[in-house]
């Protein structure tokens, strides 16, 4: 049990990679093909277990890190491998561990074409994803936020739809160039410190010491250089997340995606832009943040109200998903950037929350299209007639999507609104209007999504082949079942969530907003709804 | 002047064991010529003693590395055993082995007569590593000289084709050319500094007799290396002798030549035209050495990669990569120069050598299949030629796009690495230009995505229409496949051992 807790992390990185490398080995003795999906769900459901072992959690050392693991990987560049979990990024590993299974599950029927790649991909995925968010040292956390590209490029590029070569090559280009870039900064940051301190490191816990100790600082070498590394990081970040302008890669992925691709992008993908920001431009470059918040309040403002006017006018069901993640993305970046408790919890709580209802949209769309194998509006209408339940499922799902009190969607935008209201970032009124603007998005977002309900599951059963239609098999509630506990789970009882991520964020927030340990925060005594 | 000579005649400082892995080698290449003139046509046996005598080199080679209190010159001081020399041999002699591995398909369906082959290939190899050893730069031209003769050669091979013979008419012209162009600049260089030997040069920069006449020697010098790494505005060859030569050659004509070329590039303008505060003549040599190769290195990687994306022809594309590929080894190159200290220098020339390192591995494995899948004269290179073969060769296709992966700098490959080496000391230095060089770099890595990622496409995504008939991987090729996956990991993950022995002897020229 002692190796299990030492090793943990490390165990749920590879746990997936080693079940890769034997799934490959069992064809190539067996060669028994259906067998691969219950090996595949063997190894996923392992690696949740496993990974329900950090909640018992170890005590924190004195860097707020539990499950630390350091040890030199490459001496002669600097690069340690350092592991380990806090508040912000346990969450993020279970819902990872947590959002696998359902997606194997998912594909259950619906992978036919060389099902052994596509399980083998999907497992060397999970350990990227999971690498990505307990790296602590920056080249491991480059290294591994590239190497969760090329398993999402095969998966879209062999089993998407119509467009999934352009999809594909344009999802990939388009990550790289930001992360290259964010390579950049890495290594200048290394420069830096070896500059400033003697010796030269890519360690987060180390930077971070030396930066708030003050023997790093980026007013020397140039005025700029703090912000030029801040947008290096952010560029990579933001297009991940996606903020607005950089958006563009997302529809066609998600659309061309398979569903378990798809899910794996909305509800794990995505995060690891809004987790990049937080963790590292928030704590490395605090000043520049605050100096760049405006830029990101009013692009996330422009995500929120594009994202829900786009949504609003597509024919198709999985792209109307898609468009809806932008704007809830745009959401969470609201939150981030208002450096307030509230604001910044919220956002965590919204990325976990839109992992799990955007996940199950997908599944949903997924369902839907196996039958019929098109995902036009236009095509449906009455459905509610033929198949009761999934309509009951879409819409609990949905409502949770549009932020209905008691559901999860609600408690992390009210959060993120209340910070923003109460933030101090933008000048005078700004934040209250800034947070009017975002609350807007609230309005569209329910009228994208009931729209296209009435349109799909209400009014005349019209169209023949839809009279035919089988409800949700066994399998399907399985799958739904866990995540709509969940929304209603995080839809009532936040609080476990949020007591054991706020030590972390509010860490964070402290340095992002400038505040010296000990100092006098004013805080608003506003609690948040879940009244803690 | 005349003591000093009389003082070298009388004791020539000679070391056989600094020579020793050269001597090795070109002793086995004799020894291949002879025993296929005795019994020709025996290519396992010319194959075999060519591998034996790389790997004799090879031990001697590590012999002398791992020697403690190694003598570090000899003959009077126009061998070195540094960390350049070292480095780079062990890269020569790598991408020469796997050469030979590659080749025997080729060479078997091809009906080559493989004893002159072999020879030849040592031969060249035995150039490049005087290039590499020689710290004088009469040994560089001579080294050079010995490789351009041989890759001539190599590059004409299929005496029956066209394209071959083209190939190898252009490289010979243009080499030639740019060999006059090499010669000029020495001679030039010597005039101004009275002295061939590249550690003598630096030193008696301070004293050049026409500083203006070192300025020309140098360009001239720029020129004739710069052909050799095919550097832009000098790569216009490049592509035409890449497609047209035979492809085993094309790969040994990327990796080895290649790095051969960075190796003396390296000596004579990073140790011979250093930086030394307070002489005009130096400060203003080195800062237009550095502007020019910056500018040099900015227009390789950019060209190659814009050029490389419109190729239908996978020879052509891996040839355009490679200029692509010396444009980022040149971004370590003038980091190299640009270093404060003699460690960062000698660590930034680790850096290049250890890129050509990953960069030979990857590529060799690459030209592997692209020979294994090319069949009789090199008639299925297209692009469209790989359409859909993923899934029906799994093995093939998936090593392919591992390399396409480190080619492009994915991290866990070797590329990676090498990649992060290179930019390191340019952005150590700090200044505007080298931030903006690194930049420019990784822009241009994410542009070589487009083009790398297009192989693994029409192998994994698109359809194939024809027919594919699974080519056999014989012995050697998958020998070949073997060492160069296992390197691209093992360089990728555990490359630390190899980037510390490549540092190991720092050069013995002081920073001043």
């Amino acid at each position: 049990m002692d190796f299990i807790n030492q090793y943990l992390l490390t165990i749920l990185i590879l746990v997936p990679t080693i079940g890769a490398v034997a799934i490959i080995a069992h064809q190539a003795f067996w060669k028994d093909e259906s067998q691969l999906k219950w090996l595949t769900l063997g190894v996923t459901v392992l690696n949740f277990v496993l990974s329900l072992l950090l909640l018992g959690g170890a005590q924190a050392s004195a860097n707020g890190f539990s499950f630390e693991q350091n040890s030199p990987w490459i001496p002669a560049i600097g690069s340690n491998y350092h592991i380990g979990v806090d508040g912000l990024s346990l969450w993020l590993v279970l819902l990872t561990t947590f959002i696998m299974p359902i997606a194997v599950i998912s594909t259950w029927h619906a992978v036919e074409k060389r099902p052994l790649a596509f399980y083998a991909f999907m497992l060397v995925l999970e350990s990227a994803m999971i690498g990505v968010f307990v790296s602590l040292d920056l080249l491991v956390f480059y290294l591994f936020f590239e190497a969760s590209l090329v398993p999402m490029f095969f998966l879209i590029g062999i089993w998407g739809g119509k467009q999934r070569i352009y999809a594909a090559v344009k999802f990939f280009i388009y990550t790289a160039l930001g992360s290259l870039l964010m390579l950049v900064a890495i290594i200048a940051l290394y420069y830096l410190h070896l500059q400033a301190t003697g010796t030269g490191t890519f360690d987060y816990v180390t930077l971070l010491g030396s930066i708030s100790s003050g023997s790093l600082t980026f007013g020397g070498s140039s005025a700029y250089t703090g912000t030029l590394l801040f947008l290096a990081f952010a560029l990579a970040f933001s297009i991940k997340v996606p903020v607005f302008p950089f958006h563009t890669w997302l529809p066609d992925a998600h659309t061309e995606a398979p569903t378990a691709g798809s899910v794996i992008l909305a509800a794990i993908l995505l995060k690891m832009g809004t987790y990049g920001i937080m963790r590292f431009n928030f704590t490395l470059f605090p000043e520049a943040s605050r100096e760049m918040a405006w830029i990101f309040i009013v692009l996330a403002i422009i995500g929120i109200t594009y994202g829900a006017l786009v949504a609003m006018v597509q024919p198709d069901v999985k792209r109307l998903v898609a468009y809806s993640s932008v704007a809830h993305m745009g959401f969470v970046v609201l939150g981030m950037f208002s450096f307030t408790e509230q604001g910044m919890q919220g956002a965590l709580y919204t990325m976990l929350a839109h992992g799990v209802t955007t996940g199950a949209l997908f599944l949903l769309v997924g369902f839907i299209y196996e039958r019929r194998h098109t995902r036009e509006i236009s095509e449906y209408g009455g459905l509610s007639n033929v198949m009761p339940i999934y309509a009951t499922f879409f819409v609990i799902t949905a409502m949770a999507s549009v932020g209905l009190p008691f559901l999860n969607g609600f408690v992390g935008e009210f959060l993120i609104m209340l910070g923003m209201w109460s933030s101090t970032i933008l000048p005078g009124s700004w934040n209250q209007i800034a947070t009017m603007a975002a609350g807007t998005g609230v309005i569209f977002a329910a009228v994208y999504l009931l729209w296209m309900i009435q349109r799909v599951f209400f009014g005349k059963l019209t169209n023949e082949k839809n009279k035919s239609l089988s409800d949700l098999s066994l399998r399907e509630i399985g799958i739904m079942a866990p995540l709509l506990f969940l929304m209603v789970f995080m839809g009532v009882y936040p609080k476990p969530i949020l007591d054991s991520s706020k030590p972390s964020v509010v860490e964070i927030q402290r340095i992002v907003s400038g505040e010296t340990k000990g100092g006098t925060v004013t805080e608003l005594n506003i609690d948040g709804p879940e009244g803690r | 002047m005349m003591n000093i000579f009389l003082a070298e005649l009388a004791d020539p400082n000679v070391s056989i064991p600094l020579v020793l892995p050269e001597m090795l080698l070109a002793l086995t290449g004799i020894l291949v010529m002879i025993y296929d003139s005795i019994r020709p046509g025996r290519r396992r046996v010319t194959g075999t003693i060519s591998m034996v005598g790389l790997i004799l080199s090879a031990v001697a080679l590590f012999w002398i590395w791992s020697t403690p209190g190694q003598q570090l010159s000899a003959f009077g001081g126009m061998i070195v055993a540094d960390s350049l020399r070292m480095s780079f041999t062990a890269v020569f002699l790598l991408v020469s082995a796997l050469t030979i591995l590659v080749s025997t398909v080729w060479v078997e369906r091809e009906d080559v007569h493989a004893g002159e082959y072999h020879t030849l290939l040592l031969f060249a190899t035995v150039g490049m590593m005087f290039m590499a050893s020689g710290n004088d730069l009469v040994i560089i031209f001579l080294g050079l000289e010995t490789l351009s003769i041989a890759t001539y050669v190599m590059a004409g091979l299929r005496r029956r084709d066209l394209r071959s013979n083209e190939s190898a008419l252009k490289y010979f012209i243009l080499g030639s050319y740019a060999s006059g162009f090499l010669l000029y600049g020495m001679a030039l260089v010597y005039g101004a500094t009275g002295t061939t030997n590249v550690t003598q040069i630096a030193l008696n920069t301070e004293t050049a007799q026409f500083p203006a006449l070192l300025l020309v020697g140098a360009a001239m010098l720029v020129i004739g290396f710069g052909f050799k790494v095919a550097t832009v505005p000098f790569h216009i060859w490049t592509p035409d002798v890449y497609e047209g030569a035979p492809s085993p050659v094309t790969g040994f004509m990327a990796a080895g030549p290649k790095a051969a070329g960075f190796a003396s590039f390296l000596r004579v303008f990073v140790l011979g035209f250093p930086l030394v505060v307070g002489v005009q003549a130096s400060e203003f040599l080195h800062d237009s050495w550095i502007t020019a190769l910056t500018v040099m290195a900015i227009l390789t990687m950019t060209v190659g990669n814009i050029a490389a994306i419109v190729q239908n022809n996978v020879k052509r594309m891996l040839a355009y990569s490679s200029i692509a590929h010396a444009g980022y080894a040149m971004v370590g190159f003038v980091g190299a120069g640009v270093a404060k200290t003699a460690t960062g220098r000698d660590d930034a020339i680790a850096a290049v050598a250890f890129y050509m390192l990953t960069y030979a591995v990857t590529n060799l494995g690459a030209f592997a299949i692209v020979t294994l899948v090319a069949r009789k004269n090199d008639r299925r290179t297209e692009f469209e030629d790989y359409n859909g073969i993923g899934f029906r060769s799994p093995v093939l296709a998936f090593s392919l796009s591992l390399f396409m992966l480190s080619l492009l700098g994915l991290p866990l490959t070797a590329g990676f690495i090498g990649k992060v080496l290179v930019f390191r000391p340019a952005l150590e230095a700090g200044t505007s230009l080298m931030v903006i060089l690194v930049v420019i770099a990784v822009i241009n890595t994410a542009i070589s995505a487009y083009y790398y990622l297009r192989l693994i496409v029409v192998m994994f995504f698109r359809e194939r229409t024809e027919e594919w008939s699974q080519p056999k991987i014989s012995t050697a090729l998958a020998a070949v496949l073997a060492i160069t996956i296992i390197g691209v990991f093992y360089f990728g993950i555990f490359g630390n051992n190899v980037i510390e022995m490549f540092s190991k002897y720092p050069v013995d020229v002081q920073m001043r």
